[in-house]
């Protein structure tokens, strides 16, 4: 049986790196995107069982990236797992909550984790979502 | 000697006199008293037969616009007000009544003077034109701007903070002389208050005399005639616009905490990542995901140590040394060192430096972080650009014009619009996300300026943005 397929949506490297290991190490296979476009060919290119995203990524690429998926029905079924710091400060952490005042457009996302993360955290929660 | 002493008491009701609650005399041709009421008696002394300006003014002569005399002279009643000084000394404010007493033949025999005591009015006079005054030095020197307008905004009346900030323009509408503006403003307390009768208060921003912006609250209040009408409005303006600046100032403060703390927050994820993968490597004896998880705890411990740099150098206020800097072997190094992060995002860095140029005396390690934080300032502009369709690219110049060295940083990724122009070197501003914390622009002012130069900034949304710093050299004898 193939292993399960993640893609990692964060502007930072390093996270990705971070995450593409700690899931690779625990079963899964994992690939990253920098921003919401790159997330998006990814997605149609690789059909990923499961996406984390970073919500607080420039031009909010990462609002517009889960808006596109949730409304395509061939993409609406992938779960996606917020990961975002939400402090209230800096960044452009108001995307979070921008996002959940507008969110009766499209559906609350499958799972939340906050930054910094937890692996023990994150893992169960993709794990509850897409098992092994 | 007079010729007769008057008999009061033949007069109409001699009791009435008496008892009269004012005093009451009766005087000859030449001002002597020829009849007294018991009232003036008790208080002045009976000085019947006396010259009324010698007993009571302690005067030679009599007094200048004398009642008495004039009523001799026409025959007609006259008043007057004086002071006059009783048996004790003590002065009393009076206001004198006169007219003529006839005899028979219908000449004028005598005048009767009747004088009310007015020291306690005259007190309250004067009470009430000091407390006038006073009210009128508060109305002028009070720290606010204060009109009185009538129904049609027509400024009625000011006070002298208000003249001297907007000018001694009585008679002018409201709106024009506080905002320039050709017509009413579409939300106006005077208005509300003609309307209601309530107070009500604004916040407003007008435009004083010298063309500056001054932020006001603005208080208005119903000013009624006896009859309770609303008649005018005042409107009472409190120059805010220092606690605005600081209030500006402290919110982006507030934001430039936030930004550092989820800065931080990337940064601490980066670091648990690089020991996670480490430890991955160690445990497995993978060579690769040792270096790959060392890289990050030292890219994260750089990115760590910068912010803490920057925060310091802001949080200072100091006068830079005075070393010789080789300037084009400094900015040869920045672009050395930023040439990493250059290929990692994808955009290509160029630099024209001059091979000479004159001293520049300052603190080289504030230059090289001024040069290296326009830099990245102009990578993270390209990196949140994401336009595919463009080869982004970033050039330094160094080069001498004049006696000045110009450091110029042209990049061509998101550009800017005014706002963010104009807020860019004053405010810990930060437009880039995860990207930056509003510190690296204010580090590239704050040494600019410390090195006694300038910094401008050109740019224009999607099309790139150029910082010109400007610095003074030594030039060569």
């Amino acid at each position: 049986m193939t292993a399960k397929k993640i893609l990692i949506v964060d502007d930072e490297q390093d996270v990705c790196v971070y995450l593409s290991r700690l899931f690779q190490e625990n079963g899964y296979d994992a690939i990253c995107a920098a921003d919401g476009n790159e997330a998006l060919a990814k997605v149609q290119a690789e059909r990923p069982d499961l996406v984390t995203l970073d919500l607080s990524m420039p031009n909010k690429s990462g609002v517009k990236f889960y808006r596109e998926i949730k409304s395509q029905p061939e993409l609406s079924g992938i779960p996606v797992v917020f990961v975002t710091g939400i402090t209230g400060l800096g960044g452009d952490s108001g995307a979070t909550e921008r996002f959940y005042a507008t969110r009766h457009q499209v559906p609350p996302p499958e799972g939340f984790v906050a930054k910094p993360i937890e692996a023990q955290e994150i893992l169960g929660l993709v794990n509850r979502l897409i098992g092994l | 000697m007079p010729e007769t002493r008057f008999d009061l008491h033949e007069l109409a009701g001699g009791r009435l006199f008496d008892e009269a609650p004012c005093y009451i005399s009766v005087q000859d041709r030449d001002f002597h008293i020829i009849g007294a009421n018991r009232k003036l008696i008790e208080d002045f002394g009976d000085h019947i037969s006396e010259k009324c300006y010698t007993i009571y003014q302690g005067r030679a002569q009599a007094c200048p616009e004398c009642p008495v005399a004039r009523t001799f002279e026409d025959g007609k009643e006259h008043t007057g007000e004086q002071t006059l000084f009783d048996r004790r000394g003590l002065p009393h404010e009076v206001l004198v009544n006169t007219s003529a007493l006839r005899n028979h033949s219908g000449e004028i025999a005598a005048v009767i003077k009747l004088f009310t005591d007015i020291t306690i009015q005259k007190e309250l006079e004067h009470r009430l034109h000091d407390s006038l005054s006073r009210f009128h030095n508060l109305f002028d020197v009070v720290p606010c701007y204060i009109s009185v307008q009538d129904r049609e905004f027509h400024i009625v009346e000011a006070n002298q903070r208000f003249k001297d900030s907007f000018g001694d323009r009585l008679g002018g509408h409201c709106y024009e002389i506080y905002k320039r503006r050709s017509d009413r403003c579409p939300r106006c307390p005077v208005a509300e208050t003609f309307a209601d009768g309530k107070m009500h208060t604004a916040e407003e921003v007008v435009i004083d005399n010298a063309g500056h912006r001054v932020y006001v609250v603005v208080y208005t209040a119903p000013v009624r005639d006896s009859r309770g009408n609303i008649t005018d409005v005042m409107e009472v303006s409190t120059d805010i616009t220092e606690i605005r600046a600081l209030q500006d100032k402290l919110a982006s403060l507030g934001q430039l905490v936030g930004s550092i703390a989820h800065s931080t927050k990337n940064m601490l994820e980066g670091l648990r990542g690089g020991v996670y993968v480490t430890n991955l490597g160690f445990r497995d004896n993978n060579q690769e995901d040792i270096r790959t998880g060392w890289a990050m705890v030292e890219r994260n411990v750089g990115r760590l140590s910068a912010m803490i740099m920057d925060m310091l150098y802001c949080a200072k206020d100091r006068s830079p040394r005075r070393l010789p800097v080789l300037l084009p072997a400094l900015a040869r190094e920045v672009v050395a060192l930023s040439a990493p992060r250059a290929k990692d995002v994808s955009v290509k860095l160029g630099a024209e430096i001059a091979e000479k140029m004159d001293t520049l005396l300052g603190e080289p390690r504030d230059i090289h972080s001024l040069i290296s934080n326009l830099i990245s300032n102009a990578m993270d502009a390209c990196v949140t650009d994401q336009n595919e369709q463009k080869d982004y690219r970033v050039v330094l110049r160094v080069f001498q014009e004049s006696s000045q060295a110009v450091i110029e940083v042209e990049d061509n990724g998101a550009g800017m619009d005014q706002e963010t122009q104009d807020r860019l070197f004053t405010m810990f501003f930060s437009t880039k996300g995860t990207f930056g914390t509003g510190l690296g622009l204010l580090v590239a002012h704050k040494v600019a300026t410390e090195h006694g130069g300038t910094i401008a900034v050109k740019s224009a949304p999607g099309e790139g943005s150029r910082f010109t710093v400007r610095l003074p050299l030594e030039v060569a004898k």
